[in-house]
């Protein structure tokens, strides 16, 4: 596929950019008192997310009602909310594919998100009342970090911007209490245009991402927010949840989901540099909004397997729930 | 005859400090929405491209659409902040989705309080209708479908129409060719790139020959090779309406941000 946004990693044009925008960086990180847990990137995750899976839930922030569904997915992220709560971490940073913005890549810096997210494509299915605290200090260290790496960002700071499905669905799904502060990230990329994220640029921004983090003194839980396998029905039955229908789009769409998954529970994670383009290429993973290579290079590609504790399909794309702990 | 138009689908045609090329693109649009008027239009069929879906056929069905969108990337802009009312034609919606699902495929009906208007649905409507006085009919663009479904979907809208005896326009928002330029640059610096300004060029000039199969037949290779605005589904949903079975007439042509963007009107063959 096209990759329209190829603007190289500290070229003279995003360094205009940079002058002209990028905020100064944060105060110094709040000194943590002796015996306290080590600051860091403490986990990471696949966190996939359908709106299917916050719909079968019924959570009281979602307005539509269902009979349930998806439950082995959902089970697994019922694992995750287990083993994130075990990590004890001060904030959720999320990289999601569906706050699309075609110029750069985007961090949320709004205090105080809030609102009601009708979601185009599935309003029948999530209309979800958001309301939750941002990090602000490590999202604006992160958009000076990506900045100083030559990427083009920028700082939301603008109240009213609705939040996307992908940010909320991960969110949700991973800790449904909102309890803990986010970072949230754009995606760069263009969907109508048909263009994916530069992998590359990804790796930039999750080095820069890990600098922050580690620069603020911040214990962080990583989510990337991707599908795996993307093709799927362009048609809907009449009962959402009709888990008799729901299968793989074809056997080659699961099958790559599954080599891709078992390199994944062998490690160690370097593999999956190769591997993630070449399940891109085999399965138009979702993953080519650079969610999964943002969090790994976060992580600085650990020598470790990841942990799979759920894979399903919904409407036919491929979705597994991972652990990564460094 | 139903008069139609291409209309661009970015929001730097609001802007109060416009590129040469965005000024003449948003008077461009002005002049559809006067020369749709002059036709006696009752409701306008609308497609966005930036309304894009993936599950059926989504028409719109609330009566009013009245709100505030703060785009997700132009927000520190002041085409960033775009203030929508549009007035939905919702008799024929319910009889466009009702010919929609006749025709075998599958419309969904939407009605939601605080549905999100897309960016080139608010930047259309507030340039073709300035005065809030015209009446839509607006489906989404199902980007998992084939292309042709986007013909079938507006064939549907006609015979819809034309059943409730509505004089009719048809109007599709969306760009040309990609390669939007991933950088914030000032107006002056935007420019289409040479290989998609020369494919936008080939596609308008099949246009302006009213070769409505030429364009049909190229609209793969524009996609793939300009990366042409969704496939170019604008056109399919045009010519599905029997539209652009004459030449069109092309209004303004040029960049928005890297993109390639114009203005087509098909009208009477003796005005174009
Ligand atoms: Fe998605």
């Amino acid at each position: 596929m096209a990759r329209v946004f190829q603007v190289p990693a500290g070229s003279s044009r995003s360094g205009a950019r940079r002058a002209a925008g990028t905020p100064a960086g944060p105060a110094p990180a709040p000194a943590r008192a002796s015996g306290e847990q080590k600051a860091g990137i403490v986990a990471g995750y696949l966190a996939p997310h359908p709106p299917h899976l916050v719909y079968a839930e019924n959570p009281p922030q979602n307005e539509p009602r269902s009979t349930g569904g998806w439950e082995v997915l959902r089970w697994g992220y019922e694992e995750l909310r287990r083993r994130l709560r075990a990590h004890r971490p001060d904030v959720l940073v999320v990289h999601a594919p569906h706050w699309i913005t075609m110029v750069g890549h985007h961090v949320n810096c709004v205090p105080n998100p809030r609102g009601i997210s009708v979601e185009p494509i599935f309003p029948h299915l999530f209309r979800y009342h958001y309301d939750f605290r941002t990090d602000v200090q490590l999202a604006e260290a992160i958009v000076d970090e990506g900045a100083s790496a030559g990427l083009v960002t920028s700082a939301l700071r603008e109240e009213g911007v609705r939040v996307d499905y992908a940010t909320i669905g991960a969110l949700h799904l991973a800790n449904p209490t909102w309890d803990l502060a986010v970072v949230s990230l754009s995606a760069n990329n263009n969907p109508y245009y048909y263009s994916d994220a530069s992998l590359a640029e990804m790796e930039t921004l999750g080095a820069a991402t890990r600098r922050a983090i580690e620069r603020t003194g911040r214990r962080a839980v990583l989510l990337a927010s991707n599908s795996l396998s993307h093709l799927h029905w362009d048609t809907e039955p009449e009962l959402p949840e009709d888990m008799g229908v729901e299968r793989p789009f074809t056997h080659a769409q699961y099958a790559g989901d599954m080599e891709l998954l078992q390199t994944i529970r062998e490690g160690p994670t370097s593999r999956l540099r190769d591997a993630v383009p070449k399940h891109i290429e085999a399965t138009s993973s979702e993953t080519k909004a650079g969610s999964l290579t943002w969090l790994l290079a976060a992580m600085g590609w650990p020598a470790i397997a990841g942990d799979v504790l759920a894979y399903g399909t919904v409407i036919a794309t491929g979705n597994a729930v991972v652990e990564w702990v460094p | 005859m139903i008069p139609a138009a291409l209309v661009p689908a970015m929001p730097h045609l609001l802007a109060g400090d416009p590129a040469p090329s965005w000024a003449e693109l948003a008077t461009a649009t002005r002049t559809v929405g006067d020369r749709l008027r002059a036709a006696g239009v009752d409701t306008v069929l609308l497609l966005s491209t930036q309304w894009f879906t993936v599950l059926g056929h989504q028409v719109q069905c609330d009566a009013r659409l009245r709100g505030r969108r703060t785009d997700e990337n132009w927000y520190r802009y002041d085409f960033g902040h775009l203030e929508h009312d549009l007035a939905v034609d919702t008799e024929l919606a319910h009889r466009w989705a009702d010919a929609i699902d006749a025709a075998g495929m599958q419309a969904r009906r939407t009605l939601y309080d605080g549905f999100p208007v897309d960016t080139g649905t608010i930047v259309a409507s507030r340039l073709l209708d300035p005065r809030n006085q015209g009446r839509w009919a607006m489906v989404s663009c199902n980007l998992y479908a084939d292309p042709s479904a986007m013909a079938a979907v507006a064939g549907a809208g006609v015979r819809a129409a034309r059943d409730l005896g509505r004089r009719l326009g048809v109007v599709a928002v969306s760009g040309l060719s990609s390669g939007l330029t991933g950088r914030w640059i000032t107006p002056a610096e935007d420019r289409v790139e040479d290989v998609h300004d020369r494919w936008n060029r080939k596609v308008l000039d099949a246009i302006r020959a009213g070769d409505r199969a030429e364009v049909l037949a190229m609209s793969p290779q524009f996609g793939e090779a300009a990366q042409a605005d969704s496939q170019f589904r604008a056109f399919a949903f045009l010519d599905g309406a029997g539209a652009v079975d004459r030449p069109g007439e092309v209004l303004a042509y040029g960049p928005i941000w890297g993109t390639g963007a114009a203005v087509v009107w098909w009208g009477n063959q003796e005005e174009t």
